[in-house]
């Protein structure tokens, strides 16, 4: 499987280190009232059939953090963005 | 006739005489055969036994799907079991043995099975071995094995090299016949990188082994020139002797070329294969069709082959299958067989054809249309054949066509099945886009100038087309010929599984109709030939038996690889001492020549003790703690993680990095920080110095280096992205040594250009930038691991050694020794510091003592987690220290904590020790552990219980801190 | 720099950690003309640079002038040879104070340098980066791993390449690619 690192081009993926679903984001408060939230974030990840977005990083390369949007039925990988730019998009649209 | 080598033709050097031998007969070939050619030469038709029933089995084929001429090829750490004698190319000494057979290959005693065969069928082994179910693994299955094995594995190191490579390409093409050499071409003159790769020694494919005409001359003279053309050229590779075995995710190949298969031994420096990872923009299969065995009794005697491998013998290898021959078959291949043989002097006594009528020309051989050859005669080898009708025609050897199926393996291996032509009898390949096209008679195409197009126009999908040569075109007509249920004798389907044409109606009935479970329940198509000859036999056999068409019943799953691949082209030259990098501190020199004893940890080698003579590891480890607590000591910490995090927002992200603060330490200052994870649990811990506002320098523990890197990463890039902070790892570019002990200050002053060393100038947890013996930049850390007063001395890296080498010097006066991890390790414990045991992933900092760091006044990573009710639990396991109530008993790690009265069991445990070490300041076994609410369970008795070793000895919990309770040391 | 500047630099006597591993001669194949040429640069300055939130342009224009090769996004390995300890180093943070963070990799990285016709085959043994001129033109940079050993690869010439790893793997490393090279024949100078 090939990964198009945005920094380094397209590279195998042996010199990724995947991290899973990129969805669900850190909750930003510390009250105790939103320990089901916190919950969700560390320990809930999806696994669907079909597109993902999934966090890996090129760990065998430039070090960076992506979000590599790839389908786990076909294989089919269709793009990778760092991961700064898409919490920060996630940040604008929330 | 002693030989059954062709007096001319064949594309071998009859110049040369390489000898060989097969079960220790000398037999002499040419360069140009392969070792199966070489044997029909030599009257060979013996090469080995079958699977089960131990049959007399010669070749079926000329090349890659050969089920039954597996032989062990070399000696020694060289020796390959089951390898193919058509894929083996011949070589001047090469030694060969058959396989399956005892006592000899003449005479095999486990051949009596095939008498008692018919207990023998197929699920006979399942249904007879069940009972009782103790058995099996020790009793039937190691006879089993025995009687069924194929070949033997040397047990020596294989003494060759094995490489690795990438290659990259616009163009991959698979099979250098007419289809795939065009393709080549076609690509290569628009200028695109191609790789044309074929499993056979020589490219040229089917144009090796046919009489055919292109462009007014013979197909192989014309493969010579397109050959030349595409060698010169400087953006095409050749690869012959590379088998493209499998095809992955983004269009990446994996090939397997055999550098030097073809040699005795390999030349110096020359691997014996090259395992290739091709990434190719677009690739063409053009790896051909694989002509069909039938089904009739006797198919697998030899003499018996495929007709395509029968011409090929003749044609490429000079060499007779037989003096007279019946061709048998239920398409028009079989005419030209008969024409190629009788070009060749061999007398071919008939053409038995399935069909009524055809338009081929038989060129005077006797046609015996709408007859079918039910049963092969002879033993070790054929002596005629029964027809259907009854009919007996003498002859010693039968040539058989039942069709051709497409080598479509590659083009299925990443999921897509291959589609049914009920017109053509074939499967061909799915559509899997641009990117993966398949060419030529792997996709059906049955004419010779068809496949010239095919391969000219998915060479170059864009851009100016080639011309394609003329040339002289075979008929093709072809009927369903797949089994002669007039059969008397078995009729093989696999042929190297022995499963035949009646167990698939038997799977069938039982139950296993699908064809995946007809597959495992027959065996058919589970050996090492993954059923190349006979899956399409076998699909045909079970629709019928179930009333359902081809595509109704489907094919098995096409998996990778393609043929075997050697565990050493996987393996590469990442074995033995490449089998992992190793990484070496920027003092191994120093210690080297301290005679230190390594220990791997992670890739490090570790300096671990510094025996003197006549010591043992404890008692060197004791001498190192008592010289270092009696003196000073030196020890090589370049391995803790090393990281430079400086930006505007540096502060502020180690404050999201660790439970407690960073953002408030003073320029100068290093401070000791603890790591959760998000989960609340610890993660590392470590100290992280402040060399200037915008600029930190964090150490990790030497295990968690690179996982901390990532985590900091993550941090940054996905959760924090707005920080203002940079970090990059300088782990190897400081060498980092601790010197500790009463005499640490003195030993270092003597290296100081300038600064005076005070409990001033270098307090406790001080950090500083100095300059060393006349001008190195150093840092100095007053920290200490070991409890004593001490420091850790840094500077870069290639000044390591002199500079431990002059830390030696200037301790000398002292009496200072070198000590090692263990000796490092002891002193933590009798201090009560914790380290890997204790951040083992289950603790919190509660647990560790550390809870007070924990921070409430900022987020950072793991805070919400920190705080779940199972986190804070008082009864939770915290870190205590232990020691024997009878000072001579031995504590040892791993063992479990139970009250004094209590039995081993779960519910009783109240946990456990991790870790021990003999204190050699204490005279006594020491450790810490875990333990249940421990903090407030000092002076408690317990029973250490070692169910392991069955050892138990009654201990008291008490403060971690065994020795030197109130720090006096650290401060001296 | 300017000849007075190197006059105030300070150079003591670094020890690489190939001395005892990297010797000169040609080994492997004998036959015909040396397909790989090693050489280790060393005693090298490298400095790493990395780019402060923003300054990812100024920090490359600031860097014009010297030998600064990527290594990541808006991040550089700066380069040099007979420099004092910690000169560039020095002259960096000055230089880029406020702009970008300067660390000092000078004894952390092992450059080798390959040259020859087989140089690009011996490193396709290890990197899955394509290599071909086309694609890897002069100057480019490349963050890879080769024989389980992270890299930064630079080709520097026509066939010539620079390889840097960490101090530590130098020896394993050296080791694995001199011995990719065995086939095509191989000096060290």
């Amino acid at each position: 499987m090939l990964i198009p690192c945005p920094h380094c081009g397209t590279r195998p993926v042996e010199e990724f280190t995947f991290l899973g679903d990129a969805a669900p984001t850190r909750p930003t408060t510390n009250d105790p009232s939103t320990m089901e939230a916190w919950y969700e974030y560390v320990y809930l990840r999806n696994n669907p059939r079909g597109a993902i977005e999934e966090y890996a990083h090129h760990s065998g390369g430039c070090r960076s953090w992506l979000v590599v949007s790839r389908n786990t039925e076909t294989h089919e990988v269709f793009g990778a963005v760092p991961a700064r730019d898409f919490t920060r998009a996630k940040g604008a649209k929330a | 006739m002693t030989s059954y080598r062709l007096d001319k033709g064949g594309l071998i050097d009859r110049s040369t005489a390489l000898r060989f031998t097969f079960d220790g007969a000398l037999h002499v070939g040419h360069q140009g055969d392969t070792l199966a050619s070489a044997l029909l030469a030599n009257g060979v038709t013996l090469m080995g036994r079958s699977f089960k029933y131990h049959r007399p089995r010669s070749v079926i084929t000329a090349g890659a799907a050969e089920p039954n001429a597996l032989v062990e090829l070399r000696e020694g750490g060289r020796k390959e079991a089951n390898t193919r004698a058509t894929m083996i190319e011949l070589y001047d000494g090469l030694v060969s043995k058959s396989q399956n057979n005892w006592p000899s290959l003449d005479f095999d005693v486990g051949a009596l099975t095939s008498l008692a065969s018919s207990v023998f069928v197929a699920g006979f082994y399942y249904k007879t071995f069940m009972w009782p179910k103790s058995f099996w693994e020790k009793i039937y299955e190691p006879i089993i094995r025995r009687a069924a094995g194929l070949g033997t594995a040397s047990k020596l190191p294989d003494p060759d090299k094995y490489e690795k490579s990438y290659a990259h390409c616009d163009v991959l093409v698979i099979g250098s016949g007419p289809t795939g050499l065009m393709a080549a071409l076609a690509a290569a003159r628009q200028a695109k990188r191609v790789i044309l790769a074929d499993e056979s020694s020589r490219l040229g494919g089917s144009l090796l082994n046919e009489q055919e005409e292109i462009g007014g001359t013979s197909g192989y003279e014309w493969t010579q020139g397109v050959i030349a053309e595409l060698g010169s050229m400087p953006n095409v590779t050749l690869l012959p002797r590379t088998t493209i075995m499998g095809w992955f995710d983004g269009n990446i190949f994996g090939a397997v070329e055999r550098v030097s298969d073809h040699l005795r031994v390999p030349d110096p420096y020359e691997p014996r294969q090259r395992y290739w990872k091709i990434h190719a923009k677009r690739a063409v299969l053009a790896a051909g069709a694989e002509e069909r065995p039938v089904a009739f009794g006797g198919n697998d005697m030899p003499g018996v082959m495929t007709a395509s491998a029968m011409r090929t013998y003749a044609n490429r290898y000079a060499a007779a299958a037989g003096r007279s021959v019946v061709v048998f078959g239920g398409n028009d291949s079989i005419y030209r067989t008969a024409r190629d043989l009788k070009s060749h002097g061999i007398h071919v006594e008939a053409i038995v054809d399935s069909r009524k009528e055809s338009k081929a020309d038989a060129a005077g051989t006797p046609v015996l249309r709408g007859a079918l050859v039910a049963d092969a005669v002879g033993g070790k080898a054929v002596k005629s054949v029964h027809l259907a009708d009854g009919t007996h025609i003498n002859c010693e050897a039968v040539a058989m066509s039942g069709g051709f199926s497409p080598i479509v393996n590659l083009a299925c291996h990443r999921g897509k099945k291959p589609v049914w032509d009920a017109k053509l009898l074939a499967f061909l390949p799915p559509d899997n886009g641009e990117a993966f096209t398949v060419a030529g008679s792997a996709a059906s195409r049955m004419l010779l100038s068809e496949c010239l197009a095919d391969g000219a126009a998915k060479g170059a999908v864009d851009g100016k087309p080639i011309t394609v040569p003329k040339c002289r075109d075979e008929a093709f007509a072809i009927s369903p010929l797949w089994w002669v249920k007039e059969s008397h004798g078995k009729a093989f389907i696999d042929y190297q599984n022995d499963a035949t044409a009646k167990d698939l109606p038997l799977a069938a009935r039982e139950g296993y109709s699908d064809v995946e479970l007809a597959k495992r329940y027959t065996t058919t198509g589970m050996a090492t030939d993954q059923g190349k000859l006979g899956n399409i036999n076998a699909i045909a056999i079970l629709a019928e038996a179930t009333g359902r068409t081809m595509d109704e019943v489907g094919t098995t799953t096409f998996r990778p690889f393609y043929t075997p691949v050697s565990f050493g082209a996987f393996t590469g030259p990442f074995t033995g001492h490449h089998f992992q990098p190793v990484r070496k501190t920027p003092l191994h020199d120093w210690a080297e020549e301290q005679g230190a004893v390594f220990v791997e940890t992670g890739l490090w080698m570790r300096s671990s003790w510094f025996p003197r003579e006549g010591e043992d590891w404890l008692a060197s480890a004791s001498r190192e703690v008592l010289n270092t607590r009696g003196a000073v000591g030196i020890c090589d910490v370049s391995t803790l993680g090393k990281i430079d995090v400086q930006g505007k927002d540096a502060g502020q992200f180690l404050d999201r990095l660790y439970c407690n603060t960073f953002s408030t330490l003073a320029v100068g200052k290093a401070r000791y920080g603890l790591m959760l994870r998000e989960d609340g649990i610890v993660y590392d811990d470590g100290t992280t110095s402040r060399l200037a506002e915008d600029h930190y320098v964090m150490t990790t523990t030497t295990a968690n280096a690179a996982k901390v890197m990532a985590q900091m990463e993550f941090a940054h890039q996905a959760l924090f992205p707005d920080l203002d902070v940079t970090y990059v790892s300088v782990t190897e570019q400081w060498a980092q040594m601790a010197v500790a002990g009463p005499k640490s200050r003195p030993t270092l002053q003597k290296l100081m250009d300038e600064l005076v060393m005070t409990d001033e100038s270098v307090p406790y947890m001080a950090a500083l930038e100095v300059s060393i013996m006349g001008g190195i930049p150093a840092r100095l850390f007053r920290l200490s691991f070991s409890g004593e007063h001490a420091y850790e001395l840094a500077v870069p890296a290639d000044y390591g050694s002199m500079v431990a080498r002059a830390v030696m010097q200037a301790g000398d006066e002292f009496g200072i020794t070198p000590y090692g991890v263990e000796a490092l390790s002891i002193m933590r414990i009798e201090k009560g510091h914790v380290a890997g045991g204790e951040l083992n992933g289950t603790t919190t900092a509660g647990d560790l003592g550390m809870g007070k760091m924990v921070s409430a006044k900022k987020d950072f990573i793991g805070r919400m987690m920190a705080q779940r009710e199972g986190l804070t639990d008082p009864n939770r396991q915290a870190v205590v220290g232990i020691r024997p109530v009878n000072p001579a008993d031995r504590i040892r790690a791993g063992a479990h904590l139970l009250k004094q009265d209590d039995t081993p069991s779960m519910k009783n445990d109240q946990g456990y020790v991790t870790g021990v070490a003999w204190s050699p300041m204490l005279d006594m076994w020491v450790g810490l552990a875990l333990f249940a609410n421990g903090r407030a369970r000092h002076g408690e008795i317990v029973q250490v219980w070692d169910g392991l070793r069955g050892h138990r000895v009654m201990a008291e919990i008490c403060d971690p801190m065994h020795f030197d309770k109130e720090n006096k040391r650290l401060h001296a | 720099m300017p000849e007075t500047a190197h006059m105030t630099e300070r150079t003591f006597n670094r020890v690489s950690p190939l001395q005892d591993v990297a010797l000169q001669g040609r080994f492997g194949a004998d036959k015909g003309a040396v397909g790989v040429t090693f050489t280790v640069r060393h005693p090298m300055s490298i400095i790493t640079v990395i780019a402060r939130a923003g300054q990812g342009a100024a920090t490359a224009a600031a860097l014009k002038g010297h030998d600064a090769q990527w290594a990541g996004p808006d991040q550089y390995f700066v380069l040099a040879e007979n420099r004092g300890e910690g000169a560039l180093y020095r002259e960096l943070k000055a230089k880029l104070s406020g702009l970008a963070s300067v660390s000092d990799q000078s004894h952390g990285r092992v450059i080798i340098r390959l040259v020859g016709p087989r140089a690009r085959a011996v490193l396709a043994k290890g990197t899955p980066v394509d290599l071909h001129p086309d694609a890897f033109p002069l100057g480019k940079s490349a963050l890879t791993q080769m024989a389980h050993v992270g890299v930064h690869l630079t080709r520097v010439g026509a066939d010539s390449y620079d390889v840097s790893v960490f101090r530590g793997f130098s020896e394993s490393f050296w080791e694995w690619i001199t011995e990719q090279a065995e086939e095509f024949g191989y000096q060290v100078i």
